[in-house]
């Protein structure tokens, strides 16, 4: 890169950036679909391997994930919080900071939101005002338990150098096993022979447009995208964005910006608790509206990983990519109750998925070795 | 090194040690807890069972990271171990096993973890795959394909119970005051894991392969001046990581007796601990399998306070080890990683 400094360079280096740009999104895409697609294959094989049908299996996971109405905003529910999640995960990502706690943090989050929305209530008046009221409420305190809940491995990473990874996954078991003795003892519902809270009001709820089925609403899916479009634009368009990546990549250059690095882990971890503790509020005022043991919730919050990684760590690729995961699980559903295959391979087939995404190397070989588009890399 | 030598070098880790024993020893006599009834004889030999498996896995991972690879995936390593275990298991002795069928499932399911743990290797040094990401994505398959397998076996996430190991009593050295009933008089596993353990240390600081082994970790281009393959070393230090893991749960499931597999499965993040145990044990064998001996004697408190008739939730009392593990990661969790740590090498033939 000699004397960048005529326009006519400039200009022709803009354009090769940009040509690079495109070669780098187009071999993620590239990727994300080639580990996908691996992966399924591969739970094909094993699926057909352990005596199943492999047809059928394939037939199952797409009447399940779009096959119908019912399929389909069974789906959209799922991806909706897929998409939350990923997006949550991926902020942290996208600085460098291994947030693996997103799980505890939504469960932190979304137990907030239900004890918050119990305890406001007799204080507010009944019916769609006192609900919007409670909604909002219910909202805030979960943004402020999951930013605070994942604020906390953020300030250890950042002043004592300490291993986020493992303390974030601490901090799932110990939101798992307090929450679940919460539920259990101190906030049970009375009268409830399980152990959960009490119900929340009937009119605090997300409006039934489009879908009309109990758990899924389309505002709650609104939510996710404006969620994961605001956050996009926050990172990519303005300062503050730049200043959370560079802190997480390149400590010394944040620094010499004046931006304090280790300030900006514990901001980036707070926002990106606070869009888990959304996705947790979201998942108890839309599907639940009480709050149970989260020992037996899915495990939203570690799929979000492979959410966000598939889109590479980009919030707006995390839509696709949720929409993709809201359809395997919801497929899950699909075969646990209409067949006999294990549902747990789904599982299984998102961590080969995970798997394929973290050894991009082995793709690239392969293209080269298969004189697939390996030319220009 | 020595264990004198060690503790010169880390005075702050062994201080620290001191100080946390004060500590309890403090909190037990202001809360006025019956010590007795708490520090039994069965909870110490029980705490040496809960940290064999947590031991075996950080040893594992200790020599990973040692060579230069980051395994994080021990937990998934784990859980593989232990279902494979249980159904290796299940197959030779059908309903009802026997000791030696147990025997065979333990060595059984190391080896499945060893041809799990060779494609593993190779992508995270051939194929250069990102060592936290593809560690985190043997997790999600443990916990995925271990309740899988469960169900294709069994048709249930959890097994029906199979059998446990026998104690092993040793003649006269058994006989001896407290340290016989703890090492000499129960499970042969733990004896097996404190063999290991010594093997591990012996081996990394006083054999030539140790050497070799460290070099791959701080400094990679002299160990290629010298004619060594780098990759080689790492390769073997990721397969016995994994190999050690699955080891570590097939224990587990060898003193549970029965494989679980629902939520975290029954590992329960014992891998990750593992993890901590080494860190915690300065990339020590003996001082890993002493923190894991920490974390197993936590796990062990709940059983204590019950039969102490202390009134506190097992709930809460079963997050006591987690707890402690972000204690220490935050006092000792800027131990000095190897230098060469997550980063694939390229021999310059």
């Amino acid at each position: 890169m000699s004397d960048a400094g005529s326009s006519r360079d400039s200009g022709l280096l803009d354009r090769i950036a940009a040509r690079l740009l495109d070669a780098s999104v187009l071999e993620r895409l590239a990727i994300a679909i080639a580990s996908t697609g691996l992966a399924l294959l591969i739970g094909l094989v094993i699926v057909a391997a352990a005596g199943y049908d492999a047809i059928q299996f394939l037939g199952y996971v797409l009447e399940g994930s779009f096959g119908d109405s019912s399929a389909i905003s069974r789906t959209l529910k799922f991806t909706t919080l897929f998409i939350l999640t990923g997006v949550a995960v991926a902020i942290a990502f996208r600085a460098g900071i291994f947030n693996i706690g997103v799980q505890g943090q939504f469960v932190v989050g979304g137990f907030t939101t239900v004890i918050s929305i119990l305890w406001l209530a007799p204080m507010v008046p009944e019916g769609t005002v006192g609900g919007i009221i409670l909604l909002l409420f219910g909202f805030l305190a979960a943004a402020v338990a999951g930013g605070a809940y994942a604020a906390f491995p953020g300030a250890l990473k950042a002043y004592t150098n300490t291993n986020e990874i493992i303390t974030t996954i601490m901090l799932n078991f110990i939101a798992i096993g307090a929450v679940g003795w919460l539920v259990e003892g101190p906030f049970r519902g009375e009268g409830q022979a399980a152990a959960n809270t009490e119900r929340i009001p009937e009119y605090v709820s997300l409006p039934q447009i489009v879908y009309d089925v109990p758990d899924f609403s389309i505002v709650g899916l609104a939510v996710a995208l404006v969620v994961a479009i605001l956050i996009s634009v926050v990172l990519v368009r303005t300062s503050f964005g730049y200043d959370i990546v560079t802190s997480g990549y390149q400590e010394s250059a944040a620094a010499y910006a004046g931006v304090d690095a280790k300030r900006m882990i514990v901001v980036t971890m707070t926002i990106s608790g606070m869009v888990a503790g959304i996705a947790g509020a979201i998942f108890a005022i839309m599907i639940q509206g009480y709050y149970s043991n989260p020992g037996g919730i899915a495990t939203y919050g570690y799929d979000a990983i492979a959410v966000s990684l598939l889109a590479a760590n980009n919030p707006i690729g995390a839509i696709p990519a949720g929409l993709l995961f809201g359809g395997l699980d919801s497929a899950t559903s699909y075969i646990g109750l209409s067949s006999n295959i294990p549902p747990e391979l789904i599982d299984g087939i998102v961590g080969l998925v995970v798997l394929f995404v973290a050894a991009p190397e082995l793709f690239r070989m392969a293209a080269r070795r298969t004189g697939l588009g390996g030319d220009d890399r | 090194m020595s264990m004198a030598g060690y503790a010169r070098q880390n005075r702050l880790r062994v201080g620290g040690g001191v100080a946390l024993v004060a500590l309890v020893v403090l909190l037990t006599l202001l809360l006025d807890l019956p010590v007795d009834d708490l520090l039994t004889i069965g909870f110490v030999e029980r705490s040496f069972q809960a940290a064999a498996p947590i031991a075996l896995a950080a040893i594992g991972g200790l020599y990973a990271e040692k060579s230069g690879v980051f395994n994080i995936g021990l937990e998934g390593f784990m859980i593989f171990g232990a279902v494979n275990a249980a159904a290796v298991m299940s197959i030779v002795g059908g309903s009802s096993p026997g000791q030696i069928d147990l025997w065979i499932a333990i060595f059984g399911s190391a080896l499945t973890t060893l041809v799990y743990a060779i494609p593993f290797a190779v992508l995270m040094i051939r194929y250069k795959a990102d060592q936290i990401v593809a560690g985190l994505a043997v997790w999600f398959l443990g916990l995925g394909f271990g309740p899988f397998t469960a169900v294709i076996i069994w048709g249930s996430t959890n097994s029906p119970g199979l059998t446990s190991v026998d104690d092993l009593t040793v003649p006269v050295l058994s006989d001896i005051p407290v340290l016989g009933p703890i090492l000499f008089d129960s499970s042969p596993l733990v004896l097996l894991t404190l063999i290991l353990a010594v093997a591990a240390w012996a081996v990394l600081f006083h054999t030539r392969y140790g050497y070799w082994l460290q070099a791959a970790g701080e400094n990679p281009e002299a160990l290629d001046t010298a004619g060594v393959s780098v990759n080689r070393v790492r390769y073997a230090a990721v397969i016995f990581s994994g190999v050690m893991a699955g080891l570590g749960g097939a224990v587990l499931l060898a003193q549970a007796g029965s494989f679980t597999g629902t939520g975290q499965t029954m590992v329960g993040g014992r891998g990750w601990i593992g993890i901590v145990a080494y860190l915690f044990g300065n990339y020590n064998p003996i001082g890993a399998a002493a923190a894991a001996l920490l974390f197993g004697g936590l796990d062990m408190l709940q059983i204590q306070f019950q039969t102490a008739g202390i009134e506190v939730p097992n709930r809460l009392v079963n997050l006591f080890p987690y707890v402690i593990v972000i204690a220490v990661l935050t006092v000792w969790g800027s131990t000095r990683v190897p230098s060469a740590v997550g980063e694939s090498y390229e021999s310059e033939e």
